[in-house]
């Protein structure tokens, strides 16, 4: 028989977290509300733009539209959770120098996204990596400078790992 | 805080210092500006001005934007005049405080001024440097700004035109930057506003009056629930979560009055012409009359702008504190100072009683909904005493910002003998005002009546030499919500004035750049243009020069514009001209962007890898513009509230982009936020009439468009009318199924008699085994017993569930062992009785509802565990709401009749030619889990149907339940591991994940053990054998080949589903948690014979369902329109089951869809 819901465990960053959330709570409510972390952002609520992306074990997800309870055991890794700004993740490396942002709203899903593009091809061509982000939406128009920095940030990845 | 030890200031409006910068005893140095960063950069170039002028570090420089308490008023950022107006003072300052450092330096090193020099934060001579931090030790200095202070000359620079990293990136690409979106304030509630129907409308007698009722007690129980504030329109809900406000103000009761028709804006052109305006002359110069009169060739030409959205990435927010008469905002607004003074006048507080606390927000671009949510937050916060934060939804930022404004451009102009352009008569049209703030016109607080404003004039004056030159502006008030956005008037003004003499040029059989420098006087101008075709490699020639191979056509286009900000005459920002190089494709009208060069003279650049940026994003953002934004509106309002009804540019739209920065170091630096959009329009619209002698006078240039236009018809604006009328089917099968009920139950429910009833019993408590309530609680799963028997969002397994039948409404019963209203008092025999012959204990019929037709089949012994596990639940009293039900069948004796037609309470017999789990798998299916109850279709009395019918589909709550028994349009074939993978984990991969109704039932079968739910497997794969080699079944599924048709389609519906449900629904080189584990090709939904589950799907969305991970699908129901949803359930079904017909009744699947 349904339960009232159980309080909902994950790992977020590293760290081992219990939440007792409301059902229907979605995953990008939990990680800003109740955690905190703002690095991923609230752009349409239909995994349409990728502003909120988040990993989840590993693969990138659109916490819009992901219930809470769905990473449930799981592990989370958000913006925050990559690098800092004196410790940067490649990738973030990468964004920063390429100053491949604007307002940078959607820096968050562009970097997410990247981190899960190199995961899946380390050395994308050009149509690939243009494919890859083609549901991450940036109105500023900084696309040129965001394809600069994945290619980039291939770079940095093929660095780190040889 | 100390006071710092240098501070200059100014006399604000107000008459208040204002301060502009000030230097602190560490020697960090902040600088004040009115003006905001909408994403540009800002910040780093302000910052970066500040550094030069007093040589310091620009680490050292910190920069306060926008915040009303400390920072001065200086107007909206807007048209690109925060580097030429804004940055003036802050300049002006940082030369006073370095003069004042080097009075300090001179006195402390007994050295002459000159003396000094000022590098890294150190001053001195050659013979002593001191850090400037030593210098501030003494009383602190104040001092008015001088705006005679001499700054340096820009021949000293060495931080200013140079690279500078962005200041702010590195947080930003960290998580640690705090947007509006990011400000948490202690004891912060969350509202949710509720908009009028009337979406995105601004002016008319109906604003602020149209609501007429809301049910606040409908809602006031809901978890989290604080408040709901209404005020005329404004109505919003505050609750302790996000997510809970928005719960509630979607489930809140609200009734509206209808609103006035808007007039048909897809007509853009007749509808600005017939609506009133004010004439208002620009220029009027030589005998305009006379020219046109004696022109060797007069055109008269109209071209048309679509209305704009913003498209801010982040739906607007803020946060408001009211406390004691105060009221502190944090905002993402363009322009605090007007912000402040609208809350003002919305709390009715003086201004000092205000605080815009201003953070960056995404980027705006112009006026978008930043500052109407400020208002909706203090309303919120005052009414309940609380921070209170707001977000708008994507829909509310989509539907209700100030669009950029329609423009229509009519003009008419001539040549001279010799082919000169002698002379111009241009009038545009501007519908358009400021935007007013939406809180103090859904309260009531300012007139709604229609106000014209005076934006429309930018740019208005072409470039180039015409002796006889008249224009005019009609400044007319908005039909919708419309006000500055990036460009303003200039881009659909340029548009016009390109355009035409494009068109002049081609008249006069000339070459389009030629014509144009030979109409150029300004020298700057005419370098720009030259250096643009050359880099560009502009092949000079007469238009259109009509280049093809086939069906594909290849053009070349220019444009030109100084963008010019301002009330008339203005200031001219940069200047910028592009060169458009296009493909075309005859057959589609697909035009596709090769390369664009960009060149722009915007004087000295102070940061010129910002200018650059500037550049890209200008030419991308207005791209986007051109190809195929378009925003539409129907009779009540605006309807384009989501990103694929309303697309921008994507990765994959890029052409390749040259951008050419004018080398100008000596001139004043110019503003760049803007003047690399304005040509853009034009130049491809020239390109595309060079490739194809077809002139676009209207945008956008979507292939539908462009394609009609070579076709010479009308050009077509957003999707095509719905072309689904067929007759509303179902209401008739309704009507039918009735009126054989009525005749057919009349008659035989005659005479009958309720059965006995079974006398109450002390409950049974704690009698059985472990095991035995254990093995009941694994049936009471299998049967999904509280699926029916708890009701949405409602205490589990009282019931109060409503069960739609083709009758009437029934109401599931309360299953928990409370005895006066659920099953406490029910003896094992009264309970066996309603399990198998569906009599309830008072002798009282059941509804067929109630699946007893199929529990009949269950053994005793399983029976007994399942009342068992029932009387071992906690009682919970709850009365069962009565049915309403068409007569005759609510005379509950008429299901004695029904039953002895179609009930046969035989257990189940085991096929002894089947094996062990074959008949495990019959027993449960067909048995306590009632497969057939949805999955077989039920006959005009309700009654399932038997034989070849048996589990061969049927619907239930608007949902297709698909066969089982191997007859539905499936594209493969079910084996036993994929209804084992159903069953089991939610999903088929190959089929299909459970949604609707069926999410809570594969919930429910978690409890089973999965031999059980191998052994239901097993007995449904046999129900689908047809004999075929199904070894290729357990092969991994090419999603990229399944989901290629849906990359290729082309046409507006195609492009619908691409960019609103691409990101999940088809295949990229990047594995998602979040994406369809079902590829639709395969999806039983889009196979299926009716549309119903696809369109529930889109409208409801999907709960989470699968394991180990759970997926959910977002209902579209508050983002797409009807058309819209229509739109996409015709193109999966033609796409992706072209072999079968197209469906009938889409348009009356929604209408049910969309019913409460």
């Amino acid at each position: 028989m349904p339960e009232a819901p159980a309080p909902l465990s994950l790992t977020v960053n590293d760290a081992a977290v219990t939440l007792d959330l409301p059902q229907g709570t979605t995953l990008l409510e939990a990680l800003r509300a109740d955690l905190g972390l703002h690095g991923p952002k609230y752009g349409c609520g239909y995994g349409q733009c990728g502003a909120c992306s988040v990993l989840v074990d590993g693969q990138v997800a659109r916490a819009c539209v992901m219930p809470a309870s769905a990473a449930s055991g799981r592990a989370v890794t958000t913006l925050e959770g990559l690098g800092r700004a004196d410790s940067p993740h490649p990738v973030q490396r990468a964004f920063i120098e390429a100053e491949a942002a604007q307002c940078g709203y959607c820096l968050n899903g562009m970097i997410l996204q990247t981190v899960a593009l190199l995961q899946a091809v380390p050395d994308p061509d050009e149509a690939t990596i243009r494919r890859a982000l083609r549901h991450n939406l940036c109105r500023c128009g900084t696309h040129i400078e965001i394809l600069k920095a994945v290619r980039l940030a291939a770079r940095y990845m093929a660095e780190q790992t040889s | 805080m100390t006071r710092p030890a240098i501070t200059i200031w100014r006399h604000g409006q107000a008459g208040t210092p204002e301060p502009l910068l000030d230097i602190a005893a560490d020697g960090r140095v902040t600088g004040y500006t009115g003006h905001v960063d909408l994403g540009t950069g800002l910040r780093t170039a302000m910052a970066q001005i500040v550094a030069e002028e007093l040589d310091i570090a620009p680490g050292q420089v910190s920069m306060v934007m926008g915040d009303t308490a400390s920072t001065p008023d200086q107007g909206p950022t807007i048209a690109s005049e925060s580097i030429q107006i804004a940055a003036v003072p802050l300049r002006q300052a940082a030369a006073q405080a370095r003069a004042v450092i080097a009075g300090l330096a001179s006195a402390r090193l007994n050295a002459g001024i000159d003396d000094l020099d000022l590098r890294d934060g150190m001053i001195g001579t050659d013979a002593a440097r001191l850090p400037i931090a030593d210098l501030l030790t003494g009383p602190p200095v104040s001092l008015q700004l001088d705006p005679d202070t001499a700054v340096k000359p820009a021949s000293d620079y060495h931080l200013v035109g140079r690279h500078l990293p962005r200041v702010d990136l590195a947080g930003k690409a960290t998580g640690a930057w705090t947007y509006v979106h990011d400000v948490a304030v202690p004891g912060m509630l969350h509202g949710h506003v509720i908009r009028p129907p009337y979406a995105g409308r601004d002016s008319g007698p109906f604003i602020g009056r149209s609501l007429i009722e809301v049910d606040e007690d409908a809602v006031s129980g809901m978890a989290g629930f604080v408040a709901l504030v209404r005020k005329g329109d404004f109505l919003g809900v505050v609750a302790e979560r996000e997510g809970q406000a928005r719960a509630i103000a979607e489930a809140l009761p609200v009734r509206w009055a209808t609103p006035p028709d808007l007039p048909d804006l897809s007509d853009i052109p007749g509808t600005l012409r017939d609506l009133p305006s004010e004439k208002r002359m620009l220029a009027d110069r030589g005998d305009v009359d006379g020219a046109l009169e004696r022109a060797a060739t007069t055109l008269t030409r109209s071209y048309a702008w679509p209305w704009n959205l913003h498209g801010s990435i982040g739906p607007s927010c803020a946060v408001a504190d009211w406390r004691e008469g105060r009221v502190t905002i944090w905002s993402g607004t363009q322009n605090p100072h007007m912000l402040r003074a609208d809350i003002a006048r919305l709390m009715d507080l003086p201004e000092t009683a205000v605080d815009i606390v201003r953070h960056e927000a995404a980027g705006c671009f112009g006026r978008n909904c930043a500052d109407d949510v400020c208002g909706d937050a203090a309303l919120l916060s005052r009414a309940t005493g609380r921070p209170v934060r707001v977000q708008l939804t994507r829909e509310q930022e989509h539907l209700w910002e100030p669009k950029g404004a329609a423009q229509l451009m009519d003009v008419t102009g001539g040549l001279d003998a010799n082919g000169n352009f002698d002379v111009y008569d241009f009038e545009t049209r501007y519908p358009s005002n400021r935007g007013p703030n939406l809180a103090l016109l859904l309260t009531g607080a300012i007139d709604p009546a229609p106000q014209p404003c005076d934006m429309g004039d930018r740019t208005a004056i072409p470039p180039y030499r015409i002796p006889n030159l008249r224009a005019a502006v009609h400044d007319m008030a908005p039909i919708v919500r419309a006000s500055w956005f990036r460009g303003v008037s200039a881009m659909p003004n340029t548009f016009a004035h390109e355009c035409f003499i494009d068109e002049l040029a081609a008249e006069a059989g000339e070459d389009p750049v030629a014509y144009r420098l030979r109409h150029v006087d300004d020298p700057r101008t005419a370098d720009l243009i030259r250096r643009t075709a050359e880099d560009g490699g502009w092949q000079p020639g007469r238009a259109p020069r009509l280049t093809r191979q086939g069906q594909i056509a290849t053009g070349q286009g220019f444009a030109h514009a100084t963008y010019v900000h301002g009330a008339f005459p203005g200031v001219a920002a940069a200047q910028a001209a592009w060169m458009a190089e296009v493909t075309v494709n005859r057959d589609t009208g697909e035009v596709i962007l090769d390369r664009i060069t960009v060149a722009q003279d915007h004087g000295l650049a102070i940061n010129p890898e910002g200018v650059r940026h500037q550049i890209h994003g200008n030419v991308v953002q207005s791209i986007s513009r051109a190809m195929g934004e378009d925003t539409r509106f129907d009779r009540t309002g605006a309807r384009d509230a989501e990103w694929g009804s309303y697309p921008i540019a994507r990765f994959e739209d890029l052409p390749e982009i040259r951008a050419i920065l004018m080398e100008r170091p000596e001139e004043p630096p110019l503003g760049v936020g803007e003047s690399a959009s304005v040509p853009s329009a034009a130049a491809i619209a020239n390109a595309i009439f060079d490739a194809t002698g077809v002139r676009m006078r209207e945008l956008p240039f979507t292939p539908e468009r462009v394609k009609a236009a070579l076709d010479g018809q009308p050009l077509p604006r957003g999707l095509p009318a719905p072309a689904d009328t067929a007759p509303p089917r179902w209401r008739r099968l309704a009507t039918g199924v009735g009126a054989a009920l009525a005749g057919g139950l009349m008659a035989s429910a005659v005479g009958l008699a309720i059965r006995a009833e079974i006398p109450r019993v002390p409950r049974p408590d704690n009698i059985w085994s472990a095991e035995t309530v254990e093995r009941g609680r694994q049936l009471f799963a299998a049967g999904a017993c509280a699926v029916c028997h708890t009701a949405e969002g409602g205490v589990p397994l009282v019931g109060g569930r409503p069960m739609e039948t083709p009758f009437g409404t029934v109401y599931s019963t309360n299953l928990t062992p409370d005895p006066d209203t659920g099953l406490g008092a029910w003896s094992y025999p009264a309970f066996a009785r309603a399990m198998r012959e569906g009599v309830s204990r008072d002798g009282s019929h059941l509804y067929p509802a109630f699946p007893y037709t199929a529990f009949a089949k269950m053994t005793d012994s399983d029976l007994q565990a399942l009342y068992a596990y029932i009387q071992s639940l906690d009682p919970v009293q709850a009365d069962t709401p009565p049915a309403s039900m068409i007569a005759p069948v609510n005379l509950r004796p008429s299901m004695a009749a029904w039953n002895a037609l179609y009930h046969d309470a035989t257990p189940f017999t085991p096929d002894r030619a089947q094996s062990e789990l074959w008949n495990r798998g019959a027993y449960l299916v067909e048995g306590v889990g009632h497969c057939a109850a949805c999955h077989s279709p039920r006959n005009a009395l309700g009654a399932e149907r038997g034989g070849a019918a048996h589990l061969s589909g049927g619907m239930v709550d608007g949902w297709l339940a698909p066969a089982l028994n191997g007859t539905g349009p499936a594209p493969l074939d079910w084996t036993e591991a994929d209804f084992l993978a159903y069953l089991r984990d939610g999903v088929s991969p190959r089929h299909g994940a459970a949604g609707g109704p069926m999410a809570p039932v594969v919930a429910e079968l978690a409890a089973l053990p999965e031999t059980d739910l191998r052994a239901m497997a097993h007995y449904l794969a046999s129900l689908n054998d047809t004999g075929k080699d199904r070894s290729d079944a357990a092969a991994p599924l090419d999603a990229l080949a399944l989901d290629q048709p849906l990359e290729m389609a082309t046409g507006p519906a195609a492009r619908l589903f691409r960019a609103s449900c691409g990101a999940c629904h088809i295949t990229g080189p990047v594995p998602s948690a979040t994406a369809a584990r079902v590829p639709l090709a395969l999806s039983s939904a889009v196979h299926a014979d009716r549309p119903d589950s696809v369109i529930r799907a889109v409208i409801d969305g999907l709960p989470a369902v699968g394991r180990p991970d759970p997926r959910a699908m977002p209902g579209f129901g508050s983002a797409l329109t009807d058309d819209h949803i229509a739109a996409l359930a015709r193109f999966l079904r033609q796409t992706l089951a072209p072999d079968k017909p197209a469906w009938d009744g889409i348009t009356e699947a929604i209408g049910r869809a969309r019913q409460p």
